[in-house]
C-alpha cells in the first residue's frame, strides 16, 4: 500500500493534511481498479465544502457520490474506505481532526465486509468437477492449419455460404429524411419550396420526413477451442462469408483469451483470409474459458460503440472451465449492452426440447434471446432467416 | 425558497415533503444543490427516483419538468419544435406586399412560433425548475450523447433564433433502471447515487409518511411481507411504491389485518406477473405467517 503522503508531487509540497488525505484515498481506490480521473477528484473537493469536513459520514458519501459511478464498484469502494479511514493502522488515522461522534457513527452504520474474503478469493486454482462433455483444460498455444479442409467440402460450403445474407435487424436513427409516403412528421422545408415553386399558392401537397434506419451492428463471437474443433473450421468459413456480404460484421473468436479476428477475415480469398486468422489465435483447440473471454470482450470492445445495440451471435457448446460466476456476470453486462443475444450450441442438433446440460450453457441461458443449433448448415440459414426479425 | 445548506436540514426538508432521504441520499442531494451537478440515480424499481425530484420541487416551490425518455425518442420531442400549423395559417394570413417583408419573415421563426420541450423550458427557467429526466436508460445511446452535450453547458444553439444559455443551471435528475448499460462519459457528467430497497424499519417508516391513516400494525405486518416478496425469486420484485399500495388497497378495503384471504384478494397491488402471482400465492401463507 502506497504511503499517502508520497504518491503525488503536488501533495509532498506543502499542501494540507485534508488534501493530501483524500488525494491519497483516490490513489488508494485507483489502486483498487475504479476509474478516477483528476476531474472526479476535484469535484471531490469542490463536495466537500458545503459539507462537514470532520464528519466521517459526509467523507464517505461525497466520495461515494463524486468517485463511483457504477452500483458494481460500491463494494470495492467500500472495502478501501473501511482500510483506509477505518482500520487500526489506516493511513488516514491521526491526520485528520475528525469527529469522534462521526467516526463512532460510520463504524457503525456502514455496512461493509471487513476482512472477510472475497466470494471469488482462492477459487480460482482449486480442481473444479468437470460437468457434462470433457472441456480440456490445457492453455494449448499452438498453431492450427486451416487449410488442412478438404478442398471439396471448404469450396461446396463457401458457394453456399457466400449466397447467404446475414441482416441483422434495423434500428431507427434520429436523422429524417423525405419519404413519398405518409411520414411521422410534416415537412414544412419541402411543402415551402412545393408552394414558392407555385408562386406562394398554398401546396396542394403535403411533404413528410420519416426516421431513417440503420442496421444494427452484428457481432460473431466463435468458440475455437478444443471440444468446439469439430465445428470451429465450419463456423469461421460462416463468418468469413458473412464478412462479406454483410456491412457491420465484427468477427472474434476465443479458446483462452479473446482475439480480435474482422481485419483478418477482411482479405478476400478465404483461404488468405483463414491462414491468416489462424496467424493471430494463438490459443487454437485449447481449452475453454468462456466467461473470461466475453468479460474481455464486455470491457474492451463491447463498451464502446461497437456492441451497444448489436445482435451478438455467440457459437460455443458452452463447456466452461472457468468461473461459472464470471460467465454469468458477462451474460448480464453483455445482454444489458447489446440489442439481442443469439447463442449457436451446436451439441443442441435438431433437437426442438433441447434442455442445455452443460453448466455454461445453465448459466448463460436466462441471458439468451434465441438458442440455435449451428451444427449444419440448415442451421445456419435458420439463423439468417432469424435475424432480420429479432427487433 | 433558497436550497438548504446542511445534510441534516435538507433531510428534514424533504422529511417535511413527505420523503424519507437516508443519509447518503440526502448527502448526494446537497451535494448536487451546491455544485449543480446533475444527478444520475440508479436502483430497483419503485425505490422512489422519481419520487426525490417530485418532492424537491415540490418542497422548495421549483417547477418540476419531466423529461420522460423512451425508445425512438428524438431531438425536437425533448428540445424544441416550430409550431408548423400556426407558421402556415400565418403566411396564409400575410398579404402579397407582406409576405416580401423581411421582417414578417423573421417573425415566422421567433419565440411565438417555437414550441418548447423540457429540455429548452428547464434551461430557459434555469433555477426556477428542477428537470427529471427520466428512464434515461430506455433512450437511444445517440439520444444520450446529445443530453450530455446539454447537461454539460446548459445551452441549446436553435438555428434560427440564436443560442439559448441558462443564466443558472437547474438542477437536474436522471434516473435509470439499468436496462441498459449507460456510457461513462454520462456517468462522468453526474454525481451517482445506488437507492436500493430499504430495511424493514425505514419501509415502514416510509409507507407511514405516505400513508398517515394506517394502522401502524398493519404497515408492520404488510411490510414484512412484501421484504419476504423480495426474497422469493421474482420476475418483478415489488418496491416500495408497490408496498404502499397494498397498503392503501388494505385500507380502501377496510381491512385491518393482513389475513390470507386479505391478503389474496389484494396480491394485485404488489405482484405484476402472472408467473409470480402463481408463485406467491403457492407459498402465500408462509408469506404472511407470523408478520
Amino acid at each position: 500500500m502506497p504511503d499517502a503522503s508520497v504518491p503525488d508531487a503536488g501533495v509532498r509540497h506543502g499542501a494540507d493534511p485534508f488534501t493530501s488525505v483524500l488525494v491519497g484515498f483516490a490513489h488508494e481506490l485507483r489502486a483498487a481498479g475504479l476509474m478516477i480521473g483528476t476531474g472526479d477528484v476535484l469535484t471531490y473537493f469542490a463536495a466537500m465544502t458545503p459539507l462537514d469536513p470532520t464528519d466521517l459520514l459526509d467523507l464517505y458519501w461525497a466520495g461515494r457520490a463524486t468517485l463511483v459511478s457504477r452500483h458494481e464498484d460500491g463494494r470495492v469502494y467500500d472495502q478501501v474506505f473501511r482500510r483506509y479511514f477505518l482500520d487500526e493502522d489506516a493511513p488516514a488515522a491521526g491526520q485528520l481532526p475528525l469527529d469522534p461522534e462521526s467516526v463512532a457513527e460510520a463504524e457503525a452504520s456502514l455496512v461493509m465486509p471487513g476482512t472477510e474474503p472475497g466470494p471469488d478469493d482462492d477459487t480460482e486454482d482449486q480442481e473444479r468437477p468437470v460437468l457434462g462433455w470433457m472441456a480440456s483444460g490445457v492453455d494449448a498455444l499452438k498453431h492450427r492449419s486451416f487449410t488442412a479442409c478438404t478442398p471439396d467440402e471448404l469450396a461446396a460450403l463457401r458457394r453456399i455460404m457466400t449466397r447467404m445474407r446475414l441482416t441483422p435487424p434495423r434500428r431507427r436513427t434520429r436523422r429524417t429524411r423525405l419519404t413519398t409516403g405518409r411520414g411521422t412528421e410534416p415537412d414544412l422545408r419541402a411543402t415551402i419550396r412545393e408552394s414558392m415553386r407555385m408562386h406562394g399558392e398554398p401546396p396542394k401537397q403535403l411533404f413528410f420526413r420519416q426516421r431513417k434506419t440503420k442496421l444494427r451492428p452484428l457481432i460473431l463471437i466463435l468458440d475455437v477451442s478444443g471440444s468446439m474443433a469439430d465445428y470451429s473450421r465450419h463456423l469461421l468459413q460462416f463468418a468469413h462469408a458473412a464478412r462479406h456480404t454483410s456491412a457491420r460484421v465484427e468477427v472474434f473468436c476465443f479458446g483462452t483469451r479473446l482475439t480480435r479476428i474482422t481485419r483478418e477475415l477482411g482479405r478476400k480469398r478465404i483461404d488468405a483470409a483463414l491462414e491468416e486468422a489462424a496467424r493471430t489465435v494463438v490459443d487454437w483447440d485449447g481449452g475453454t474459458r468462456i466467461g473470461q473471454s466475453l468479460d474481455t470482450f464486455v470491457r474492451t470492445w463491447g463498451r464502446g460503440s461497437l456492441g451497444r445495440g448489436g445482435v451478438v451471435v455467440i457459437c460455443s457448446d458452452g463447456l466452461d472451465r472457468g468461473d461459472p460466476e464470471v460467465l454469468a456476470k458477462a451474460m448480464e453486462r453483455l445482454g444489458r449492452l447489446c440489442h439481442r443475444i443469439v447463442w449457436l450450441n451446436p451439441h443442441k442438433g435438431d433437437n426442438r426440447d433441447f434442455r442445455p446440460s452443460t453448466l455454461g450453457m445453465m448459466v448463460a441461458a436466462p441471458h439468451i434471446d434465441l438458442l440455435l443449433s449451428g451444427h449444419d448448415l440448415a442451421s445456419l440459414e435458420e439463423l439468417a432467416a432469424a435475424l432480420p426479425v429479432l427487433g | 425558497m433558497e436550497y438548504p445548506g446542511t445534510v441534516a436540514e435538507l433531510t428534514e426538508r424533504l422529511r417535511a415533503g413527505g420523503y424519507l432521504a437516508d443519509r447518503g441520499l440526502a448527502t448526494t442531494m446537497l451535494m448536487a444543490l451546491a455544485l449543480r451537478r446533475p444527478v444520475l440515480l440508479e436502483g430497483e424499481v419503485g425505490v422512489g427516483k422519481t419520487e426525490v425530484a417530485k418532492t424537491l420541487a415540490a418542497v422548495f416551490g421549483r417547477k418540476l419538468i419531466r423529461l420522460q425518455c423512451y425508445e425512438g425518442i428524438s431531438t425536437s420531442q425533448a428540445l424544441y419544435e416550430w409550431d408548423y400549423a400556426r407558421q402556415m395559417l400565418q403566411i396564409r394570413a400575410l398579404s402579397q406586399g407582406e409576405a416580401t417583408d423581411e421582417q414578417s419573415v423573421d417573425k415566422l421563426f421567433g419565440p411565438k412560433f417555437l414550441l418548447e420541450r423540457p429540455l429548452l423550458e428547464a434551461i430557459r427557467s434555469g433555477d426556477r425548475a428542477v428537470l427529471l429526466i427520466d428512464e434515461i436508460d430506455r433512450a437511444d445511446d445517440e439520444f444520450e450523447a446529445f443530453l450530455l452535450e446539454v447537461l454539460s453547458d446548459f445551452q441549446i444553439s436553435i438555428p434560427e433564433l440564436g443560442t439559448i444559455r441558462a443564466d443558472s443551471a437547474p438542477v437536474v435528475i436522471l434516473t435509470s433502471n439499468r436496462t441498459r448499460e449507460l456510457h461513462d462519459a454520462l456517468r462522468r457528467r453526474c454525481l451517482y447515487h445506488w437507492i436500493g430497497y430499504p430495511t424493514a424499519a425505514r419501509e415502514a417508516e416510509i409507507v407511514a409518511i405516505r400513508e398517515p391513516g394506517a394502522a401502524m400494525q398493519l404497515i408492520g405486518k404488510v411490510v414484512t411481507a412484501a421484504q419476504r416478496l423480495r426474497e422469493l425469486d421474482l420476475v418483478k420484485p415489488p418496491g416500495v411504491a408497490e408496498t404502499i399500495d397494498w397498503v392503501r388497497t388494505l385500507g380502501v378495503l377496510g381491512q385491518t389485518e393482513l389475513t390470507a384471504d386479505a391478503a389474496s384478494d389484494t396480491l394485485g397491488a404488489v405482484i405484476k406477473d402472472r408467473d409470480d402471482l402463481d408463485l406467491v400465492r403457492e407459498n402465500l401463507a408462509e408469506i404472511i405467517s407470523g408478520a
